[in-house]
């Protein structure tokens, strides 16, 4: 059996007969006390988000899932396409499951996917994304002086962001997947 | 993030750190113009508090002969502060760091983290109510700032805050009455029949934290922040125990948009009771097979010696009047679950102390998304900076 320290982003838990698909976790001691993990977790069959909070260490049942790199492809009609370039299997997974993050992927790009019994139930970006700069207005004179540092600029996958003035179109910019904010030049 | 080059770069990043450096400013602003002085006591401590099951930092101090002593980073400046009210202070404060190992490097934990502690001597825990809603209510002011962000909550700092005793809020949210669950046996019996699974080795405050965490903890602060207090007498820590009903303890927390920013306590000041709760934690922490170093007997002869040191010291009412105005029915319910702080000064009005989580509290100013947003160089930091 496994116990709470095997919980992990993307790992899929059975609860209560239903299976949830780990979202985000993480500890915490109430008043100085035992630790607990909090978990919210997504339900695999309704799409609904709990909240469950375990004692750390407690008993779990989570259910093998297989992580496995692919490359994202293309995207049509709400449904997402990668494939394992390993052996060239493709798979697809909607809307839903892929969630916010959809807005970060462009073809070519490597993510890993939680496979439940051959079922993709989950993506994990990476933390930093390269794209290219495709629309960047020029810095007008005066925009430091008004206060204007940033300017938002247009990536190569259809991405908004914020990015310094000094970004010019055709560079290649790092974004964090995580905030969805401009993190360096490439 | 917020390393060098996020400052530099991120104009968001930026400015919560320019609203760090003014929140902390306007904190040490705030206490000493309602009459506290700020006191500096050690990060390396020789003995320690004995919380079982927070995780210290070891640290080795060497003499210039060779001679080592291990010493413990803080988890909190507790004991010097009230060493300083058994030395005559009576109404005092420090800011500064303190470290917890063992806790996650994000979401609302980093190891290192700044804590502010304030004590009155004599005072009463609803004495230091009153001064945490004051100072959030005064920071508020000072930066233009109405509302506190947690994830995707708002919660407007400027109205009255919400008071509720733990036996309220199990009663709300639970449907169960906190009087008839006061044992393990009852608590355990409870926690079944709502599904949790309750092991032999789990605690009566284990079950009550599956049951607190589960149900209640993220409604709490929602509308509007809210100090819950009155914890059952098993989970007293450092408090006293309630003078209306012994079965509970003066212990509050405060929490804002069910982010929990700070415990207090109406202080314990019988040295022998103390001794022998640490005893017992010392002793727990010798069972989970934790690190344990002799209770510090300094501690122990400060609380002897008696806090506040001075009697002739007046307690005082709420020192400033609210903008607002407290709901009657607020103010009824206060009454009959507490002491009037303004009454005499009697055998268990000797001390109250709160410690307020200083990077969870800017997190709320600016809305920061994680605790790394409000701190410099974090633990996470550092770790990923050069990767």
């Amino acid at each position: 059996m496994s116990t709470t320290s095997d919980i992990r982003k993307g790992a899929v838990i059975k609860h209560n007969n239903n299976l949830y698909v780990v979202v985000e976790f993480q500890h915490v001691n109430p008043g100085k006390g035992a630790a607990f993990t909090r978990t919210r977790m997504k339900d695999l069959a309704s799409g609904k988000v709990i909240e469950i909070t375990y004692k750390s260490g407690e008993s779990v049942e989570i259910v093998e899932v297989q992580f496995q790199t692919m490359q994202y492809l293309y995207q049509t009609e709400g449904r997402y396409a990668f494939m394992n370039m390993n052996n060239y299997e493709q798979i697809e997974m909607d809307a839903d499951s892929i969630g916010d993050d959809a807005k970060y992927l462009k073809e070519g790009l490597d993510v890993v996917v939680g496979l439940y019994e051959g079922r993709p139930v989950s993506i994990q970006l990476p933390k930093k994304v390269q794209y290219k700069v495709v629309e960047a207005p020029p810095a007008v004179r005066g925009d430091s002086a008004a206060g204007n540092v940033t300017k938002e600029i247009a990536l190569d996958n259809g991405l908004k962001i914020q990015a310094p003035i000094f970004i010019k179109e055709g560079e290649e910019v790092l974004v964090n997947t995580e905030t969805g904010e401009y993190s360096a030049r490439a | 993030m917020s390393t060098w080059s996020d400052l530099k770069h991120n104009p968001r990043l930026k400015k919560i750190f320019d609203q760090r450096i003014k929140i902390v400013r306007l904190i040490r602003e705030f206490f000493w113009s309602q009459g506290f002085v700020e006191a500096e006591t050690p990060l390396a401590l020789r003995f320690a508090s004995q919380e079982p099951y927070l995780h210290f930092f070891p640290v080795m101090v060497t003499h210039a002969t060779g001679d080592e002593y291990r010493f413990y980073l803080r988890t909190s400046p507790e004991f010097a502060l009230k060493k300083l009210l058994a030395a005559g202070w009576n109404k005092v404060f420090e800011i500064g760091k303190c470290f917890r190992n063992h806790e996650d490097f994000g979401g609302t934990h980093n190891p290192e983290f700044t804590m502010i502690e304030w004590y009155r001597a004599p005072g009463t825990y609803q004495n230091f109510m009153d001064d945490m809603e004051e100072l959030f209510k005064f920071v508020g002011k000072e930066l233009l700032i109405e509302t506190l962000r947690y994830k995707d909550k708002e919660i407007k700092v400027n109205q009255t805050w919400e008071r509720m005793s733990m036996k309220e809020v199990w009663e709300k949210y639970v449907g169960v009455d906190l009087d008839n669950n006061l044992t393990i046996e009852q608590l355990s019996n409870t926690a079944r029949g709502r599904g949790y699974s309750v092991g032999n080795k789990d605690s009566y405050e284990d079950i009550f934290f599956k049951i607190f965490l589960n149900e209640i903890e993220s409604h709490l602060g929602i509308e509007r922040p809210m100090f819950l207090y009155d914890y059952p007498a098993q989970m007293a820590s450092l408090s006293r125990l309630c003078h209306h009903d012994p079965r509970y303890a003066e212990r509050v927390e405060c929490y804002i948009g069910g982010l929990e920013i700070c415990n207090g306590f109406g202080e314990l000041t019988d040295s022998d009771e103390q001794k022998r709760r640490l005893e017992v934690d010392r002793a727990v922490r010798h069972q989970l097979g934790k690190e344990t170093w002799p209770v510090d007997e300094d501690f122990i002869a400060a609380l002897k010696s008696g806090i506040p040191a001075n009697l002739s010291f007046q307690p005082e009412r709420s020192p400033v009047p609210y903008g607002t105005g407290r709901g009657v029915a607020e103010k009824s319910r206060l009454a009959k679950t507490s002491r009037d702080p303004s009454a005499a000064l009697g055998m268990t009005d000797k001390a109250a102390g709160i410690a307020l989580g200083v990077d969870r509290m800017i997190l709320l100013f600016t809305g920061a998304r994680d605790i790394n947003e409000v701190i410099f160089q974090s633990v996470n930091d550092q770790l990923t900076i050069n990767n």
